[in-house]
Parts: structure tokens; C-alpha cells; sequence
């Protein structure tokens, strides 16, 4: 059996991969997977560099947190690549950005509900016990 | 029945319909994990106990950050093959996909099975051990029994006949070869004396049988009392009812409680009689028997009885309860005496040396971090010093030969009794909040890892079919499944830090 599809390339959508011919389609394929595997090198690199930040003496600043801090922001902007390049979140439609916002604010919204735990009236907070 | 817009942008949303359905799931995604994450923090923030920080081995995560993100790569290398009509780079990218996937949740359960090996022990005091109980060492089998409590001398097992099972067979142990604790074999009869002096073989069906009949005589009891109930009149009126009629009723009460009485009597002696009282003691016919017992099957013990959970009781001798034990971890942190640990009970020799190393590690943190006024009640400074790893990479407290000493050799091995024992777990989630909530975010990341592969596959193994006829449709179901793979990969580049790193 051919491995030729009886459709010829129909491109739709707003973030096609390839172009309007075979030959154009081969090109924009190949360019496309360079940018995945130089952004999937980056990635790795910002691994490499997360670790480290927790672990060499280098990044020693006398306090944890400040640690941890790069770790957490280095990790977002890994997940900022991820979604704007490999999930194509640099061109969507409206539709989309509106539904991950509102994800977005429940998510926020969440990291923020342990903060609860202070708001007792009648004894110290947890952290103070 | 064809669903409108698989392939083409549907006009008010600009999007094909299995392209909204993904995002909408990915939020809800996002709310699920995002709860996750708070409890991750809310524990962290609330912790009672030192928060195991750079605990967890390095490379298993970081290898499988390369591979998920290698994944990543491929999987939208995949949906872009299939855009420009490249089936065969379609094909290889996927298998890579799937590959990737296989490798990481190997990676996991080795990690898993390292964590459900390793013990931790809490002393009463505060102090932590780590390490593993003592399992048949290859030299000498049976000879160790770990963390079982060894029950022997019995020479009567007490049965409930309405409860007990015969689980707690799988303990019992016989001398074989030289070894004391060696399984039986499978010919091996157990034979007792029932209170009638019948000869008994132990086996499923002989206490099935026996549950049946004192279940059914049971029954048939309750109904002759039931029976009996019913017939009782009312109790006498103290005004309504004259002297004659109360002093009928009273006798009739009398007359039937005693039937009542009666047939309990003869159901109790004629148990006696055919073995089928609520508790059967059944006495060992030759030698006692031995039983490796574990703990949370016990409901309680002593130095001549042992009760299971499940009502049997064993009537013997307590060997021994202590936990046989192989060190590779020391944690002084929530102990308040250092120089009174139970551990130096255990391990004296390692005491000067102990006292020595968090002394130099006290005085580095000091040099390090001057501003510092009291290093030892800084956290990172007690974890620097309070927490010994034996076979720690620079050799600081050990050797690596005396670190595989203390961890392999029954030569090392320690004997706590329980009685010193305040927790005693593997690194499960039973063993603080932190593995908890470790083993709910990895597993239910790991879940999505394997669901992720077995929908990519189904694309790529009944896919040809769909790319002969529409391309575009299969690219598009590639690129949503595309879409949850790279979600899959989000979630762990926060994973990995948090637990890993952190």
C-alpha cells in the first residue's frame, strides 16, 4: 500500500506546520523541527541549569529560598517555551486564551487557598504553634 | 453518525471542535493539578517534622525531564510530519513518543520499588534510623527474620469459629537444614486434638466445614429463641392486671425464659460435644510450631499469647519482637539529646564519630554563613550536621566499604526491640505528608503518562488507514493528542524542582 494520501495537503488552522506544495512541505518541515529541537535544547540546558542552582556551591546565597525562587522561575520559563512553541499558544484563537485564563485564575486562586490557614480567630496561625 | 467539524474550523470559534474540547480539558487539568500544587505547599509551609529537602536521588528525575522534553520534541515533530505528508517521519516520531513514555514509567518504578524497599525507624525518643530490615542473608537462610515478630512454642491455637481464616498459615516456619525459620513444605500437615480428643488435619475446608455448622446451629438457636420470644405475654399491668392474672403471666414469662435458658445450655453442650464452640482451642499434636508474625496483622501480644486481627489466637512463647535491622542513615534532628540517643544504644561505635562530624559540619556552617548566630537551630545547618547518609558520595562520616558494611552485613545488623519503636515504615505514603503527597502527584503524573502513550498509539497503529483517506483529520487528532502529551510534559518541569530540587 502507497503511503500517498488521496487528499493532497489541505492546511488549515492558523499555525500550519507546512506550506502549499510537497517541496515547500518537506522545507517548512524540516525548519519546524529545527526550531522543536532547538527549543527541546534549551529546555534540557534550563534542566541542567535548575540543578545546578540547587546543588553548586556557585549558586550559594546563603539562603534557600532564594534558591528556590530561581528554581520555581526557571521552571516557568521552561513551561512559558513549552506553550508558546511546542502547544502553539503564540498564535491562537481568542477562544482559547479566554479558557486558560479563566484556568489561570483558578489556579491562582488555588496556590493561594492554604492562606486560610492563618485566618483563624481564635488561635495563632499553624505556622505559629 | 459524522460530528461536524473534526477537520475543518468551525465558523464562530475558528477552531475545529476536538481542538476547544482539548483546551477545555486541559483547564480543568489545570485546576486539578493546581489543587495538588496548593496542598503541596500548604504541607510544606505547615510541616511539623524537617522537610526532606535534596533527599530524593537526582538522576532518575533529571534523566526523565530529558526524556519527556525528547518526547515533547517528537510528538509535535510528529504532527508536523503529518502536515507536509511525511507518514513514514510520522511513524518514527511517534514510536520515539511511545518509547520515551515506556522509559520514563520504568524509570519511576524503579524509582518506587527503591522507596518501597527502604525503611525508615522513628525511635521514642525522637531519633531516625534508615535503611532496610534483615531478609534471608544468601549465606545463611532462615536464619533472620527482619521485622517479624517470631511467635514459637505454640502448642495451642484458639480458633473463632465465626471469624478466624487460616492467613496466618503463611508464617509458620519449620528447621530445615540447619536453618531455623525455613518455609514447610507443601506436604506439610499440621495435625491437632480437638477439646472431644478427635484427631484433626488442619485445612481450608475442615474450618470451612466447621464455620458452616456452628453458623447453621447458631441460626437454628436464634430461631427456637426467637420462637420462644414471641410466645412471651406482655408484662404484667401493675393496676390493670389483678393479682391472678399477674401471677399467670408471671409464670409463664418464668416458664419460657427458662426454655430460653435451656436451649442455650444445649446448644453450648452440644457444641461441646461436636466441636463447635464460638472459640475452638485445637492442641498441636508433636512438636510446637513456629510463626513469623507481622505486626499490623496482630491485634496485641505477649510474652505468652499472640492475637491476630482476625480473632485467632496462638498460645506459645514470644520469641522476640525486635526489629533486625541494617543501617545506612542517621537523624538526630527531632532528637533532644544527642548523646542520649537510643541509637548509640545500637550503635556506640558510631557515637565519637558522630559527635565529631556534626562538630566539623557546625564549624563549616559557621565559616560559611557567619551571619548566623546560632547554627544549631538553623535548618540547614541541622541538616548539614544531625543527618549522617553513610554512604554519603565525599566519604565525609563513612567509608563506602563500611557504608556497605552497615547496610549488607548481618555482622551490622541491629536488634531493636518495639519497644523502642515510636514509627516504623517504608518510604511509602504511610511514612510522613511529604511521601504522600509525593506518591499522589508522581502516580497521577504517571497515570497521565501512560493513558498519554496508549492514545498516541492508538493513532499510530490504526492511523494509516485515516491518513490514506484524510490526512488532515489524523494530523489533527495527532496534534490534540499532541496537545495533552505537552501538558504531561508541564506538569513535570514543576515536578521535578519541587520534589527533586527543593
Amino acid at each position: 500500500m502507497s503511503d500517498t494520501p488521496t487528499h493532497s495537503p489541505a492546511v488549515t488552522g492558523d499555525h500550519a506546520a507546512a506550506g502549499h506544495g510537497h517541496g515547500d512541505d518537506h522545507a517548512n518541515l524540516a525548519k519546524h523541527v529545527r526550531i522543536y529541537l532547538i527549543i527541546g535544547g534549551i529546555l534540557i540546558f534550563m534542566t541542567g541549569v535548575t540543578i545546578a542552582v540547587a546543588y553548586l556551591p556557585w549558586f550559594d546565597f546563603g539562603d534557600k529560598h532564594i534558591n528556590i525562587a530561581f528554581g520555581l522561575l526557571i521552571a516557568s520559563f521552561k513551561v512559558s517555551l513549552v506553550c508558546l512553541i511546542f502547544m502553539h499558544l503564540r498564535h491562537e484563537r481568542g477562544l482559547i486564551y479566554k479558557v486558560m485564563l479563566f484556568a489561570m485564575i483558578f489556579f491562582a486562586a488555588m496556590m493561594f487557598l492554604f492562606c486560610l490557614a492563618y485566618m483563624d480567630p481564635i488561635q495563632d496561625s499553624f505556622l505559629k504553634t | 453518525m459524522q460530528i461536524p467539524y473534526e477537520v475543518t474550523a468551525r465558523p464562530d470559534t475558528g477552531l475545529y471542535n476536538a481542538k476547544v474540547g482539548i483546551w477545555l480539558f486541559l483547564a480543568s487539568e489545570v485546576m486539578l493539578f493546581g489543587g495538588l500544587f496548593s496542598s503541596y505547599v500548604f504541607l510544606r509551609l505547615g510541616a511539623d517534622f524537617p522537610w526532606p529537602f535534596h533527599e530524593l536521588i537526582v538522576w532518575p528525575g533529571f534523566v526523565n525531564t530529558m526524556v519527556l522534553i525528547a518526547s515533547s520534541v517528537s510528538v509535535v515533530a510528529a504532527w508536523a510530519s503529518l502536515k507536509a505528508r511525511r507518514y513514514g517521519w510520522y511513524q518514527f516520531n511517534m514510536i520515539f513518543t511511545i518509547a520515551c513514555a515506556a522509559v520514563f514509567m520504568c524509570l519511576k518504578a524503579y524509582e518506587y520499588y527503591g522507596k518501597f524497599t527502604h525503611y525508615s525507624l522513628k525511635f521514642t525518643d525522637g531519633s531516625v534510623i534508615s535503611g532496610h530490615p534483615l531478609h534471608d542473608p544468601k549465606d545463611a537462610p532462615g536464619t533472620t527474620h527482619g521485622d517479624h515478630i517470631v511467635f514459637g512454642e505454640v502448642k495451642s491455637i484458639v480458633f473463632d469459629l465465626e471469624k478466624s481464616n487460616l492467613d496466618f498459615l503463611d508464617g509458620r516456619r519449620v528447621k530445615k537444614d540447619g536453618a531455623p525459620y525455613a518455609m514447610p513444605g507443601e506436604d506439610d500437615e499440621l495435625k491437632f486434638k480437638t477439646p472431644t480428643g478427635a484427631d484433626v488435619t488442619l485445612t481450608k475446608s475442615w474450618l470451612k466445614e466447621k464455620h458452616r455448622a456452628f453458623m447453621d446451629a447458631r441460626a437454628d438457636l436464634r430461631d427456637e429463641v426467637t420462637a420462644l420470644e414471641l410466645k412471651k405475654p406482655s408484662p404484667p399491668h401493675p393496676t390493670r392486671d389483678d393479682a391472678a392474672t399477674k401471677a399467670e403471666k408471671d409464670d409463664k414469662i418464668a416458664a419460657i425464659s427458662a426454655g430460653i435458658e435451656r436451649a442455650n445450655a444445649a446448644f453450648l453442650e452440644e457444641g461441646k460435644q461436636k466441636d463447635l464452640t464460638a472459640t475452638l482451642k485445637l492442641d498441636v499434636v508433636g512438636d510446637p510450631l513456629v510463626f513469623l508474625v507481622k505486626e499490623n496483622t496482630t491485634m496485641r501480644y505477649g510474652a505468652a499469647e499472640l492475637s491476630y486481627r482476625e480473632n485467632t489466637v496462638l498460645q506459645g512463647k514470644l520469641i522476640t519482637d525486635a526489629i533486625q535491622f541494617n543501617v545506612d542513615l542517621i537523624d538526630l534532628r527531632q532528637a533532644k539529646d544527642h548523646d542520649k540517643s537510643l541509637v548509640w544504644k545500637h550503635l556506640p561505635e558510631l557515637k565519637q564519630k558522630f559527635t565529631s562530624y556534626r562538630d566539623a559540619q557546625l564549624k563549616e556552617f559557621s565559616e560559611k554563613r557567619p551571619k548566623v548566630k546560632e547554627p544549631e537551630k538553623d535548618e540547614d545547618a541541622q541538616r548539614d550536621a544531625y543527618r549522617v547518609v553513610f554512604d554519603d558520595n565525599k566519604e565525609k562520616f563513612l567509608s563506602h566499604d563500611e557504608a556497605h558494611e552497615y547496610l549488607h552485613d548481618t555482622k551490622r545488623t541491629i536488634s531493636v526491640p518495639r519497644a523502642e519503636k515510636r514509627f516504623y515504615s517504608n518510604f511509602s505514603p504511610s511514612l510522613s505528608p511529604y511521601y504522600a503527597i509525593y506518591f499522589l502527584m508522581t502516580g497521577l503524573h504517571g497515570l497521565h503518562v501512560v493513558g498519554g502513550a496508549i492514545v498516541l498509539s492508538w493513532f499510530l497503529f490504526t492511523g494509516r488507514k485515516m491518513y490514506l483517506s484524510n490526512p488532515e483529520h489524523l494530523a489533527n487528532r495527532v496534534e490534540v493528542g499532541g496537545l495533552f502529551w505537552h501538558f504531561v510534559d508541564l506538569v513535570w518541569i514543576f515536578l521535578f524542582p519541587l520534589y527533586y530540587l527543593m
